[in-house]
Formats: C-alpha cells, structure tokens, sequence
C-alpha cells in the first residue's frame, strides 16, 4: 500500500519542479499541493531567480588549483591554466624586469665598482 | 495527483561516480570533480559565512581535504557531492566556531556580485535578492542551511540530509518550515 505523501514532502516535490524551471502555479498543481502551502511555492520560485551562481575570483582559483595541482601532479586540474601560467609569466617578468634594474643601477654607481676592483 | 507516489530522490546512479572512480587510480581526474564543484561549493560557504575570505578559506580546505579523503570514499547509497558538500559543512562548522557567533558579516556583498545587461531590470531584482538575502538572514542555521543547499547548490531532500546528518523526512520539514518563515518574513 502507497503511503500519502505529507505536505513537507508535497512541497518538495513542487520545488523539484520549480528548480527544474516550472513555474510556481503548475508546479504546485502538478503535486496537488495544499491551498495554504501555495505562497510557498512562489517564495521558492523567488529563492530560484535571487541566487544567482557564485563564482570564484580568477586569482583564488589559480591559487587553489595550483596547490591541487601540485598535489596531484597535474596542471589541467584548472578550468583556466592559462591563467596560472599567465601569472606565473608576469611574475617572472617582474623578476626580471627588477634584477635587470638592480644591475643597471649597480653598474651606474661608481662606488659599487670601485670597491669590487679593489676586491 | 496528490495520492501520487513521490518518485525516488535519489539518481539512479551518481552521475559523477565515474569521474570518482577515475580520480581514486589517478588524482590529476580529481580536476573534473574540482572543476564542476567549485563555484558551488564556494556558493555554500559564501552564503553561509557572508564573507568572500573566509569563503575562499572554507573552499580551499574543503578541496584540500576531499582530495586526501578520496581514495576512502565509497559510494555507500547517497552521491559524489553530498559527501563533497558534508566536507564543506564541517569546515564552515570550524569556521563559525572560530568566528565565535553564527553570521557577522553582512550578505550585501553577494548583491554588489550580479552582472545584468538591463540595468534597470538588474536593479529591481538586486533589490529583490537583497529582501531575500536579510529574511534569509533571520533564520535559524538549521533552515538557512536547508535553503542554500536547496536553492544555491541544487542538492536534493536526501543528498541535504546526508550533509546535514539528518534523515530525508527531516531536511523536508526544515525546508518547509524555511520557505513559511521566509515567505512571512518577507511580507512584514
């Protein structure tokens, strides 16, 4: 013998339905929901439209992908490697745009040669 | 109609049981588990924390540890991402303890996050998600979880119940009574 279903799990029958894009009036019909459990149906609809996809920061994700990554021996473990490698290439060219400053400077200042000539 | 059996909950089989599968002989598969799950389980903390710093700390745990849990992982009747998920629970549990008091930081920011090519439709409905994100707010932990999952990560009754250790019956109250809280809340 087939149990009634309750009215807790009627409505959540009704937001299957919702969730699956119908609207509140035929979803709560289609389940035979109860008169006064209808406004709920339309909350839930509501609930639907107001949380849209939360979606990661790029810089978060090329973090966190690069430490699975690593643990994991893969680098395709990210949605977007080229992110990490872009990173990676800015970073570096940071680096070197820096060292390459440094030894310019270092070369300008005739302190710095003259105390390695006397080395 | 109403005498209608309610159809089974559950997926006939774990859509991402493949991908596990395949993960579990060779981790770099992990990434397909990690691509498709971590907006979503960023959405969760997000929404339950309120703060995209701690949000991106709950996330990164939690995938730090599904990824060294997962050779223990066996598919034991519910799914892939209600075990993902009940990972995430624990670490946002953690992190609520840590902050010391339920919700601190208001969920406003999420609102500032919504993209619209109508600006003036885009408005309108900010201003509907903000009512909905403060009555959202006022309810207790037990029915805010419910809605989030529900709503946010689209987990059924009986995948909730697994993240929540509650049984199936008991998330559909709770998901009852949320949606007649929130739905009197919002008509105050």
């Amino acid at each position: 013998m087939t149990s009634q279903p309750t009215r807790a799990e009627r409505l959540d029958r009704a937001v299957d339905e919702v969730l699956d894009g119908v609207t509140p009036g035929i979803a709560a019909a289609s389940v035979g929901l109860d008169q006064s459990d209808r406004p709920l149906v339309r909350t839930a609809a509501s609930l639907r439209g107001a949380f849209e996809a939360t979606l990661v920061a790029p810089r978060f994700e090329a973090r966190l992908g690069a430490r699975l990554a690593g643990a994991t021996g893969s680098p395709w473990i990210l949605r977007h490697p080229g992110r990490l490698i872009v990173t990676g290439a800015v970073g570096s060219a940071v680096g070197v745009g820096v060292t390459a400053y440094a030894v310019w400077r270092s070369s300008r200042r005739p302190g710095v040669a003259v105390r390695l000539a006397h080395r | 109609m109403s005498g209608e059996p309610l159809r089974e909950a559950r997926p006939a089989t774990d859509p991402d049981l493949a991908d596990v599968l395949a993960a579990q002989r060779d981790r770099a598969a992990f990434g397909r588990l990690y691509r498709r799950y971590v907006d979503r389980v960023y959405g969760y903390a997000f929404y339950l924390l309120g703060d995209h710093h701690d949000a991106e700390d709950a996330t990164e745990r939690t995938f730090l540890a599904a990824l060294a849990a997962l050779e223990r992982y066996r598919d034991t009747g519910s799914t892939f991402r209600a075990w993902l998920f009940r990972i995430a629970h624990n670490q946002l549990a953690n992190a609520l303890r840590a902050r010391g008091r339920q919700q601190e930081a208001s969920l406003d920011a999420v609102v500032e996050q919504a993209t619209d090519d109508d600006p003036a439709g885009a408005l309108g409905r900010a201003e509907d998600r903000r009512r909905l994100q403060r009555a959202l707010e006022e309810l207790p932990e037990d029915r805010r979880q419910v809605v989030v999952l529900r709503f946010v990560d689209g987990l059924s009754a009986r995948e909730i119940g697994a993240v929540l250790d509650r049984s199936e019956g008991a998330v559909r109250v709770l998901q009852h009574r949320a949606l007649r809280d929130l739905a009197a809340i919002l008509e105050r």
